[in-house]
């Protein structure tokens, strides 16, 4: 797929994908991302087996994620390069807003 | 009293997954509990008497389930019920937290758009059959019997009530879609 067409797809990123995505720097598999997610978030944020099962099946169908191994019937992933480049905008477009806010205070 | 009790028809009464899970849930906390659901479930349940069971039910669609999507339910602690058609039932036990498979809105939505987009295939082609019965009688009318017209109209009548239910229940899932 053409890349603005992914931008369009995952700019501004739902909190859930943006979690799942920054978790997959590192190789993973869904149930070990809900926990990552957990521990980044202080338990703020966990995560259901469903939400996380959609989201990587969006995220891989659109090549931001790629499945590398399966160990014990856990299916592995890790980001990829246009997956790494969209999450770098999207932290860029997070400190922006943070900035934006933070001027005004 | 009777250690069975047999339910007809869930998936037509409870068509919203959320009431389909929360029915199910409620039966469970009464102590009637089932352990095998399969491809006639839809039309009929038996449901055993037990000890009443805190169960958080799952209701989920998937036209072509992978491995992964069973295992990933597995690994999360969720208990594979069975499945009809394409709609796969899972539940867990729990004490205190109500646990949640759907955990953000847009997932929420995506589940339901899946199922309402299921039921708008059947309703599709239900109206499609009646228009296209409707059509036929029509045009032959002059050459059928007074029976043959007696039976057509009540096959009509049949599919525009079928077909208006279906639409019914993509009004109502479209109307739930955040639940």
């Amino acid at each position: 797929m053409d890349y603005q067409k992914i931008r369009k797809r995952f700019i501004p990123m739902s909190e859930t994908m943006f979690f799942i995505l920054f978790s997959l720097r590192e190789e993973n598999h869904g149930y070990g991302i809900m926990q990552d997610v957990e521990k980044i978030t202080r338990g703020r944020i966990k995560l259901g087996a469903g939400t996380v099962y959609q989201s990587l099946s969006k995220l891989e169908s659109d090549g931001l994620i790629q499945p590398t191994q399966e160990i014990e019937r856990k299916k592995q992933y890790r980001i990829t390069k246009i997956g790494e480049k969209i999450l770098s905008e999207e932290i860029e477009r997070i400190r922006e807003l943070f900035q934006i806010t933070e001027d005004f205070r | 009293m009777s250690k069975t009790r047999t339910e007809w028809f869930s998936t037509f009464r409870y068509m919203v997954p959320a009431d389909y899970e929360n029915w199910m849930e409620k039966l469970a906390a009464d102590g009637w509990n089932i352990d095998k659901i399969g491809q006639w479930s839809s039309i009929r349940m038996v449901f055993k008497k037990t000890d009443p069971k805190q169960y958080r039910y799952i209701f989920d669609i998937h036209t072509s389930a992978k491995r992964d999507y069973l295992e990933t339910y597995r690994q999360f602690g969720w208990e594979f019920v069975g499945q009809m058609a394409s709609c796969f039932i899972w539940r867990k036990e729990y004490t205190a937290i109500r646990p949640e498979s759907f955990t953000d809105l847009e997932s929420i939505e995506k589940r339901n758009r899946n199922v309402m987009n299921a039921v708008m295939v059947s309703f599709i082609l239900f109206t499609v059959i009646t228009l296209v019965m409707i059509a036929a009688t029509l045009l032959s009318s002059s050459s059928m019997s007074s029976e043959e017209t007696r039976q057509m109209i009540l096959f009509i009548a049949c599919a525009v009530l079928f077909s208006t239910y279906l639409g019914w229940v993509v009004w109502k899932i479209y109307h739930n879609r955040d639940r």
